[in-house]
């Protein structure tokens, strides 16, 4: 008798989930992606860069379509450390990002997740099971159903769906991960962070002519200091087609320590002069706010799979902010087409069992998700340490503001502008010590 | 600056014309306004959709929740219940851009 259960039910048309789409779709599995959203891509929020160039190994020559669902390539990238007035930039840019496959495209993900379904759906459309593989959406799953202790298929209203695997790409608030028993029912506030934003409209040639982009090309600018208004966590500024992402990242722990609105923060940021400068003339079309875990292993589920589960992306709280950019959408690419690759195996070898899907973990950890995340919890402490948070912007801005300054009177050796500035916030003996520490972590 | 009332007017929310729906958030604001020490969810929730009234008494309302999921790590007293809104008699947030 022929198997009428699914191969796979992939939870989640998010990137994760539809990366798993994807290849299970490129590799003939009969599969069901359900999506609670109207479309894919309608319930979910990012900051949002997607970096490296796995895109390219989904939606091969993606650059090539005229209106595809990106909005533009990373060539300039920015990093501001920012007192009240002033911002302290490192600043790259380089004609080597020119050329697909790019390092990064900024995204917005209610047209880059549906242009990536719609990706799948010809992917589907394509394969052996063009009529018996769905994406289906304004679908919630209620349960993950359990039999002798292994997911066999997803229960929503008063239907029920079954397949060998089920692939869970919920998101970061994973509430069926924690009803299959991989992640605690509570799930403290201390690694989680509500990310919120606003996009703002320009007219398209003058926003390519404030930041200097041409065609698709475009910049990313990360924030840390007085942009968060003393709480723990980050500041963006992506450029979009013909609007910008600007937003902040702000630890949940501490708005609720410092008893502070996320909102009021976000006005607060958008009232420095350089970000002032950046967003004038715009015109806030959207304002969006969603939960981020920090990248710290301390948030991440005590496993990423169980008998019948494989769990993908941010409902791993596959995540990492190490300094250099906020990973997250590369993760859920990568882990989803490691979970597909998975169940593609286990189908080939009749093998669904637990010891099988274990190799899923396996392929994350030799990846360079888990080989990251590893290797730069560090990172991740130090970036969050309130001397980096406060005190190293404030220094920095203040010797730039002597450094080039010009004012007629005898220049102080640069040496000197530095060791002024230390004392001012903080001291030799602790800048010293947390030099060492952020340069090993790095 | 846009207010957040202003802010929040920019997000489409799904099934608007309903007069009904069902919540996807269950508050026990019994437990905010009887043993909680902070009454968190009053300032971090980027809709403010908790509330204080004048004798410092936590309301909640879901109509404006663009479901984020802040209240529940925020909230460390189990008053929230959170779930996904149902497609159909729900409310909860329709991106445009996201």
């Amino acid at each position: 008798m022929e198997d009428e259960r699914f191969d796979a039910i992939v939870i989640g048309g998010g990137v994760a989930g539809l990366s798993a789409a994807m290849t299970l779709a490129r590799a003939n599995m009969k599969f069901l992606l359900v999506e609670r959203g109207e479309f894919a891509g309608a319930k979910n929020v990012s900051g949002g860069v997607l970096w490296g160039s796995d895109l390219a190994k989904l939606v091969p020559q993606y650059w090539e379509e005229e209106d595809g669902g990106w909005e533009r390539f990373v060539n300039h990238r920015r990093l501001s450390l920012m007192d009240a007035q002033s911002a302290f930039t490192l600043d790259f840019k380089s004609s080597h990002w020119n050329e697909p496959p790019y390092t990064g495209v900024v995204v917005l993900r209610a047209r880059f997740d549906n242009w990536l379904a719609g990706k799948v759906q010809e992917a589907i459309d394509a394969s052996d099971y063009a009529e018996e593989s769905f994406i289906a959406t304004d679908i919630k799953v209620d349960q993950v159903i359990m039999e002798g202790g292994r997911a066999v298929g997803i229960k929503t209203g008063d239907e029920e769906f079954h397949a060998k695997v089920v692939i869970i790409a919920e998101g970061v608030n994973n509430l069926l991960t924690r009803q299959v028993g991989l992640q605690t029912e509570y799930v403290p506030a201390d690694h989680m962070l509500t990310g919120i934003k606003e996009i703002i409209r320009f007219d398209q040639q003058r926003l390519e002519d404030r930041f200097q982009l041409r065609g698709r090309s475009g910049m990313s600018n990360e924030f840390v200091g007085w942009a968060t208004d003393g709480v723990e966590g980050g500041g963006f500024l992506y450029t979009n087609k013909d609007t910008l992402s600007v937003g902040l990242v702000l630890s949940i722990a501490d708005l609720r320590a410092q008893k502070k609105s996320p909102h009021d923060i976000l006005s607060h940021f958008k009232t420095h002069p350089v970000v002032a400068d950046a967003i004038e003339g715009g015109e806030v079309v959207e304002y969006s706010a969603h939960v981020v875990s920090s990248g710290d292993k301390r948030a991440m589920p005590r496993e990423v799979y169980a008998d019948g589960v494989l769990i993908v992306g941010e409902a791993a709280n596959l995540l990492l902010n190490a300094g250099k950019a906020i990973q997250g959408m590369d993760y859920a690419m990568r882990s989803g087409i490691l979970a597909a690759e998975t169940v593609v195996e286990a189908k080939a070898s009749g093998d669904f069992s637990l010891g099988k899907l274990a190799d899923y973990r396996k392929k994350l950890d030799a990846s360079y998700i888990m080989k990251d995340i590893n290797g730069f919890q560090d990172a991740v402490h130090v970036l969050h340490d309130p001397i980096m948070q406060h005190k190293v912007p404030n220094i920095l801005c203040d010797f730039g503001r002597s450094f080039f300054s010009i004012d007629n009177q005898p220049t102080a050796k640069s040496k000197d502008m530095i060791l002024d500035a230390v004392r001012r916030h903080s001291s030799l003996w602790e800048m010293a010590k947390f030099g060492f520490k952020a340069g090993r972590s790095l | 600056m846009k207010s957040l009332a202003e802010r929040l007017g920019l997000v489409g929310y799904r099934n608007q014309s309903r007069s009904e729906i069902k919540p996807h958030i269950v508050v026990d604001t019994d437990i905010c306004n009887s043993s909680c020490p902070h009454k968190c969810t009053t300032w971090v929730c980027p809709a403010n959709c908790y509330t204080l009234d004048e004798n410092q008494k936590v309301h909640f309302q879901v109509e404006d929740c663009i479901e984020c999921g802040t209240c529940m790590y925020a909230c460390d007293q189990g008053a929230v219940d959170w779930n996904y809104p149902d497609p159909e008699i729900g409310r909860g947030v329709n991106w445009n851009f996201g």
